[in-house]
C-alpha cells in the first residue's frame, strides 16, 4: 500500500493490491499519508498457500482491473 | 486525541463517569485509565526534562509523528509514576528507531509483544522488577510503564485492533510486557554493556516477540543438557524463527543461571552452544510444509538455524532465585523486517 501511495506521489503510475480482510487497514495507512480516498485494489483472501498456478490465474482475474487503475490513476472519474 | 474528556462531562470531578468517558471515545486498552489532570502531565514531562511539543519520534513508513506531551498524557493514563518517564521516553525512542520497522510487528497478524527491557541503576530506582515473577504482575513500574507503551501505540499511533493492528491472536503481553535484567545475580556482564554501554548508564531495549515458551529442567546439573532442551524450543517448527532468523531473546532464571555461571561456561559459549543446537533440516521443514517444494537429496544434511548467528542470540537473566524454568521469546519477525533496539535513558 505504502510503495503504491509513494510511488503515485512521485507521479509514477501504480496499482496497490490487497487482499480483502486488509480493507480498513489499507484505508487507514492511506489517511495516515493524506489520501483517504486513495484507490486501491482487492482480491479473496488467502494467498499465501496458494500454488504457482492458482497465483498466476489469481493475476489473470484482476489484470484488466490493473490496467484500468493505471490508466485512471487516483483521480476521480 | 485532541478533545479533552472532560469538557464533554456534566461532572467532570466524578472519576468513575470520566474513566467511563475515556472508554466511549476508545482511548483504553481495554482497562479502566488515569484520567490525566494537567498537573499530573506536566510533572510526567518535567521528569522527562521534555517540553510538551518536543519531538520523541517519527514513524516514517506510517507518516506518523510522536510528541512529548502524547506520550505523557499515556503514561499518566498507564498509571505511571513521573519517575518512569525517561524510561517510557527511551522505550518510544526505540520503538521508533528506523531500525526496528515498526509498522511491521505493530501491524502483522503475528501480533507482536512488544517487550521493554531495561537495564542499569534506573531499574532497581525505580522499582522494576527482575525478580520473582518477572514478566508477571504485582509491580507498579513492570505494569505501567509497558503500558505506556502500548497506550501510546494505540492512542497516538492509532495502531488498533482490525486497522492498523490485524494480530490474528495477539497476545496478553500486548497489556504490558516490561522487566529488567537481574543484574546483580547474572553470571555475565549485562546487556547493556554487552552493547557497548557504560555499566552506571540506563537503557531500554525493545524487542518484538511472538510469545513467550517457558523451558523447564530441574534433573540436569549440566550446561548441555539444560541447553538442549532451550534449543529445542527455540527451533520448534511452528516457529517463525526457523524460518525467518530473527534475533532471539533468551532468558535465564535463578537456578538455571547460576547452574550456567558454576560451570564456568561465558555468555558466548552459551549463545553459541544454542545457535550451533537450535536448529531444524530442510527436510523437516519440507514435511511439515514451512518451506515449500519437494524433499531433495542432501536435504536431511542442510540445516536452518533458529537465529542469525550466536550474536543474535540475545542472553538476559531474570526471574526468582527458586525454580528450574528460564525461557526463550521467539522473535516476531526475521533480520529484514526489523531489529532489536537498545536506547539510552536520558535522566534531566
Amino acid at each position: 500500500m505504502l510503495d503504491g501511495i509513494l510511488l503515485e506521489k512521485a507521479g509514477i503510475p501504480a496499482v496497490s493490491i490487497i487482499t480483502e480482510p486488509f480493507r480498513p487497514t489499507g484505508k487507514e495507512m492511506a489517511t495516515n499519508w493524506g489520501v483517504p480516498e486513495y484507490r486501491f485494489l482487492e482480491m479473496r483472501h488467502p494467498i499465501s498457500n496458494l500454488t504457482e498456478a492458482q497465483l498466476d490465474a489469481r493475476a489473470d482475474a484482476i489484470i484488466d482491473q490493473v490496467l484500468w487503475l493505471l490508466k485512471t490513476g487516483q483521480a476521480p472519474e | 486525541m485532541t478533545t479533552t474528556a472532560a469538557s464533554h462531562l456534566s461532572d467532570p470531578s466524578d472519576p468513575a463517569a470520566l474513566i467511563e468517558t475515556y472508554y466511549e471515545r476508545g482511548w483504553t486498552d481495554g482497562l479502566p485509565v488515569v484520567p490525566p489532570s494537567r498537573g499530573a502531565i506536566e510533572a510526567m514531562l518535567a521528569a522527562g526534562g521534555l517540553r510538551a511539543s518536543d519531538l520523541l519520534g517519527v514513524i516514517d513508513t506510517r507518516n506518523q509523528r510522536i510528541l512529548a506531551d502524547k506520550v505523557a498524557i499515556n503514561a499518566v493514563m498507564a498509571g505511571c509514576k513521573p519517575e518512569y518517564m525517561p524510561v517510557v521516553v527511551a522505550a518510544i525512542k526505540g520503538l521508533s528507531h528506523p531500525d526496528f520497522h515498526y509498522h511491521g510487528p505493530a501491524t502483522s497478524t503475528g501480533g507482536s509483544n512488544i517487550v521493554v527491557i531495561v537495564n542499569g541503576p534506573i531499574a532497581q530506582r525505580i522499582g522494576v522488577n527482575a525478580k520473582d515473577n518477572a514478566f508477571g504482575p504485582g509491580f507498579r513500574a513492570n505494569a505501567t510503564i509497558g503500558r505506556a507503551v502500548r497506550l501510546v501505540m494505540m492512542n497516538v499511533l492509532n495502531t488498533r485492533p482490525g486497522g492498523l493492528d490485524r494480530s490474528a491472536l495477539g497476545t496478553p503481553g500486548k497489556y504490558s510486557f516490561c522487566f529488567a535484567e537481574n543484574e546483580a545475580e547474572s553470571p555475565w556482564e549485562p546487556f547493556h554493556v554487552e552493547r557497548g554501554f557504560k555499566r552506571e548508564q540506563s537503557t531500554v531495549t525493545i524487542y518484538a516477540a511472538e510469545g513467550v515458551i517457558q523451558v523447564s529442567n530441574g534433573i540436569s546439573n549440566r550446561p548441555e543438557p539444560l541447553l538442549q532442551g532451550m534449543a529445542d524450543a527455540m527451533a520448534n517448527l511452528g516457529s517463525r524463527n526457523i524460518t525467518g532468523q530473527g534475533d532471539y531473546v533468551v532468558v535465564f532464571a535463578g537456578e538455571h543461571s547460576a547452574l550456567l555461571g558454576k560451570s564456568g561456561w561465558s555468555k558466548k559459549q552459551v549463545k553459541q552452544y544454542l545457535y550451533d543446537h537450535a536448529r531444524r533440516t530442510l527436510a523437516d521443514l519440507k514435511r511439515v510444509e514451512r518451506l515449500p517444494g519437494p524433499s531433495e537429496p542432501g536435504d536431511e544434511n542442510r540445516w536452518l538455524h533458529a537465529t542469525e548467528s550466536w550474536e543474535t542470540v540475545l542472553v538476559f537473566c531474570a526471574g526468582g532465585a527458586v525454580g528450574t524454568k528460564s525461557a526463550c521469546l521467539p522473535a516476531w519477525g526475521s533480520p529484514k523486517s526489523g531489529r532489536t533496539v537498545t536506547t539510552l535513558v536520558v535522566e534531566p
